[in-house]
């Protein structure tokens, strides 16, 4: 058997030389001899580069710039060798002065210091708990960093350690404040608040990520109380930057009870702060303030599930479009359903489609 | 399972019709699942591949993946400065012809589970998620041959779906060699992306690269070849992954005009007061 | 789970600088192996293989079975290797790890799915009876560059391993003793080899061969390619790692060729050699009346 053993040849010229032929050609019948193929290994090192003027939308691998005038921010990178910013990301740009950064079109929750997140305890350690608020790691929450019962600023105890059960379980729901950010990226969150703490007597609701994408934006109000319609009372909504949302029914804190006769003196609210702050029982809620919740909640699906942004006024609006429309439908006020069309509807309405 | 190669010299033709430097069709979606972080569904001809990504996240109890670190060598790092990709396979059983099921501790799906998150390791900046995991889960729906290059491609997807920051997109296809091992002669042509009928019979492998350079991330071949096909071989499955990553890169784009249209996304800044050369 | 211990980042560093400068920490070339050191058993089908600190013994032997139904004409033939706890406290029994899974894949792809020995040859009644030759590779020291070490030693060992002749008069299969007849070698058809390369900075741009266990801890990718002297490529594998330019891959598969020649004509040789001390004067020499006494 013959063998013709090639040697490692110098490439470049060689096969340059071996191809007249554009790769994406359709091969010619009659000039099959080539065993190099047809196809010319030495490319340019051609690189799309961004033509920034249609789509707006870069993908990963694409140079968005060889200027060295501009710094790399978030989602981009510089390759070795060259000084071309490329994104690493399918995402927009953004452009603060100098500093380029790339939005992703979807990505997890990153957090930054200040954001008010709704999360859910994944696991209790001997003194803080690790709270799954969506990101690439479990934040924490340390037991230093909650309001103790029994006085706002109270040093913690050994006491306190034993019973970390009592203040938060596995699976307790809490909104929070992200506090500070370690290196890496993970989140110490904490709850010296009378906003923040423990969630009750409402239903949750994971908007996926966010970044560019629909789901819940950064703004002024994350919280508020709206008066939900039919009789049902008033409504909390807690919009997690990190997309998770919490509805619940509204309770009048002690503070807002003052002024009525019931509570005496400062010592006794503070006790009443701890009687109610880590407890699990749900009060009592009307038919008609869990059918708005429904409701609520069914706007909010739907917002995402279309592709719109989360956020006050939009819920706002959406809730009473929503209402609107479970007036004029058949059932009434009792119609909750907010998914398929009448989704689609309610995103119509609200983008003036 | 003979197969007419002869033919091929008179027509030019493959079996399924191609010439030898055309792909197959190549269907991609991407954003399939909407409670996942990343998903992506992929067809190369009639192989078929579902991919599902979440995280980064907190790694969570191991589940029998297999681990890759860019290294792709001694053992992957566990609790080290990176995020770690672990990647599942699971094969289908009705996914080929004769039905055959696989079980978890299959070899050769635990090899390409190994090349896969090696490959994804390449691209990905894992730098940027210490102590997290990726997780990489693939379904193969159906095969007709190139499924390592299909599965490779589909992660990708899911990758840029999730929005996980990589180098670029690492795009896989095979290419093969006209006669079989034995008969040395020097005619042979080089074909590009094999179906299950043309794998079975020729010599053939699989290459993935970088984004559009020549940088090879994954190759492997196993079947017999004469060395010196190998040349003609990678050249043309070089350039086969130059063509794949346009359609991955026209599949992301596309899904990104459609956000912006729709308003989901804000459209990027100004930039053209920026002087783009 | 035991772990490996990692190098430390200046012993990385320390490393990677000196690759750069071209130098090996054991002085040796980018493409030099360490001396090859290939022993055979007193038995038939044992070989001991050192490549440096690098130890595997691969062990051939035969059994006469019934052939798988779905191919009642071939012989079985299977390769076991075995990673235990003796060679690094990270290797643990009955569980598999990564190292072990591409290891045997390596073996299997390089030795049986490019048709090495000639399973056919192994049939003995179609259907009924066949060979099933099994060869278990044991690492007894991992020092780097366990897949060339293990192929070359499972070459060695089917090439020198001898099953039982036998007979088929009438429908009554007879297997021979060695008293009875010598023994016979296997049906062998080629001699694949893996050489494995090694890649490093940031780039990949170096490439080694025969890296040792420090240098595959710091290694970025790795490119395993199996060939027989012939020049024909069984497989190649480089699964995933960082991306080569794929013109130093076609380099390094040009070298991959002279290196399998090389351990051709080394294993060649020693088989020769074997073959001479086993049969000393010929045939000449047993039938002589004379003895050592």
């Amino acid at each position: 058997m013959p063998i013709t053993i090639h040697q490692p040849k110098p490439p470049r010229p060689l096969l340059s030389d071996l191809d007249p032929y554009n790769p994406l050609n359709v091969h010619d019948s009659d000039s099959d001899s080539s065993t190099g193929g047809g196809v010319d290994l030495s490319l340019p090192p051609k690189k799309p580069t961004s033509s920034l003027s249609h789509s707006g939308i870069v993908t990963p691998g694409e140079v968005i710039t060889s200027d060295s005038q501009w710094m790399r921010g978030h989602g981009t990178y510089i390759p070795a060798s060259t000084s071309d910013i490329t994104s690493s990301l399918a995402g927009t740009i953004t452009r603060t002065n100098k500093l380029i950064s790339v939005r992703p079109l979807r990505a997890r929750y990153t957090p930054e210091v200040g954001d008010l997140v709704v999360g859910r305890i994944v696991e209790v350690q001997a003194k803080r708990w690790r709270v799954d608020v969506g990101s690439t790691q479990l934040a924490a929450l340390p037991l230093s960093a909650i309001n103790l019962p029994g006085g706002i600023l109270r040093k913690r105890t050994e006491t306190d350690e034993l019973q970390i059960r009592t203040f938060f379980a596995e699976g307790d729901l809490l909104v929070a404040e992200v506090q500070q950010l370690f290196q890496d990226g993970g989140a110490v969150l904490h709850t010296r608040s009378l906003k923040y703490g423990k969630l009750r007597n409402g239903v949750f609701v994971a908007v996926s990520g966010m970044g560019g994408g629909a789901g819940v934006v950064r703004s002024r109000r994350q919280v508020w109380t709206m008066d939900a319609a039919n009789g049902a009372g008033q409504v909390d909504v807690i919009l997690g930057v990190n997309g998770y949302v919490w509805i619940s029914k509204h309770v009048e804190t002690p503070a807002e009870v003052e002024g009525k006769p019931a509570p005496a003196g400062i010592t006794n609210m503070e006790e009443n702060v701890s009687a109610t702050m880590y407890s699990s029982q749900n009060d009592r809620i009307e038919t008609e303030t869990m059918r708005e919740i429904a409701r609520l909640r069914g706007v909010i699906t739907a917002l995402v599930e279309n592709g719109l942004r989360v956020d006050e006024e939009m819920v706002v609006r959406g809730y009473h479009e929503a209402v609107e429309m479970a007036m004029l439908s058949g059932e009434g006020q009792d119609d909750v359903y907010l998914g398929g069309e009448r989704g689609e509807q309610l995103a119509a309405a609200l983008t003036g489609k | 399972m003979p197969l007419d190669t002869s033919t091929y010299n008179l027509a030019l033709l493959r079996v399924d019709g191609r010439r030898w430097n055309e792909l197959r069709r190549i269907n991609a979606q991407i954003r399939t699942q909407a409670a996942a972080d990343g998903s992506s569904y992929l067809e190369m001809g009639h192989t078929k591949v579902m991919c599902v990504v979440t995280g980064p996240s907190e790694p969570g109890p191991r589940r029998g993946g297999v681990v890759g670190s860019a290294g792709g060598a001694g053992g992957g790092g566990g609790q080290s400065k990176d995020a770690e990709v672990v990647v599942n396979i699971v094969i289908a059983g009705f996914s080929s012809v004769d039905r055959k099921r696989r079980g978890r501790g299959d070899k050769r799906t635990l090899e390409m589970q190994s090349t896969v998150a090696n490959a994804l390791a390449a691209s990905l900046h894992i730098h940027l998620f210490p102590h997290s995991q990726i997780n990489v889960s693939l379904h193969v729906l159906s095969q007709d041959g190139s499924l390592l290059a299909a599965l490779i491609n589909a992660a990708t997807l899911a990758c840029v779906d999730a929005g996980i920051p990589m180098t670029d997109y690492v795009a896989a296809c095979t290419a093969g060699s006209t006669s079989t091992y034995a008969a040395n002669d020097e005619s042979a042509d080089p074909l590009l992306d094999m179906n299950h009928q043309e794998e079975q019979e020729l010599p053939g492998l699989t290459v993935a690269t970088m984004g559009d350079s020549d940088r090879v991330v994954a190759l492997v071949c196993e079947s017999r070849v004469q060395i010196s096909r190998l040349e003609g071989m990678l050249v043309v499955g070089v350039d086969g992954c130059k063509q794949v990553r346009e359609i991955l890169d026209r599949v992301v784009r596309e899904k990104g005009r459609r956000m912006i249209d729709e308003g989901t996304v804000e459209k990027g800044t100004g930039l053209n007061d920026m002087d783009v050369d | 789970m035991p772990r490996e211990v990692e190098p430390s980042l200046n012993e990385k560093q320390f490393v990677l600088q000196a690759l750069q400068e071209n130098l090996r920490l054991d002085g040796r070339e980018i493409d030099q192996y360490r001396p090859l050191e290939l022993t055979f058993g007193d038995q038939y089908g044992v070989a001991d293989v050192t490549l440096g600190k690098t130890r595997v013994l691969a062990k051939a032997s035969a059994e006469v079975t019934v052939p798988y139904t779905d191919r009642p004409l071939d012989g079985i033939f299977t390769i076991a290797t075995e990673l235990s706890p003796m060679t690094s406290p990270a290797f643990e029994l009955n569980r598999p790890t990564e190292t072990e899974v591409l290891l045997s894949r390596l073996l299997e792809k390089t030795v049986r799915r490019s048709n090495a020995l000639d399973t056919e040859s192994l049939c003995l009644i179609a259907g009924q009876k066949c060979w099933s030759v099994r060869v278990d590779v044991h690492v007894l020291s991992h020092d780097g560059n366990l897949i060339d070490a293990a192929c070359f030693a499972v070459v060695a060992a089917l090439r020198h391993f001898r099953k039982p002749d036998t007979s088929m008069e009438g429908g009554v299969l007879t297997v021979y003793t060695p008293a009875e007849r010598e023994p016979v070698p296997l049906s062998w058809l080629h001699s694949p080899f893996c050489i494995t390369w090694s890649f490093f900075g940031d780039q990949g741009e170096i490439a080694l061969l025969d890296a040792t266990w420090v240098e595959e801890q710091i290694r970025v990718a790795s490119c395993t390619i199996s060939l027989n002297r012939h020049g024909e490529i069984c497989q190649i594998a480089k699964l995933g790692g960082t991306p080569v330019d794929a013109v130093a891959l076609l380099q390094c598969s040009g070298v991959a060729l002279t290196k399998a020649k090389e351990f051709s004509t080394y294993l060649d040789g020693k088989l020769a050699e074997d073959t001479k001390k086993r049969n000393k004067g010929g045939l000449l020499a047993e039938l002589s009346a004379e003895n050592d006494r």
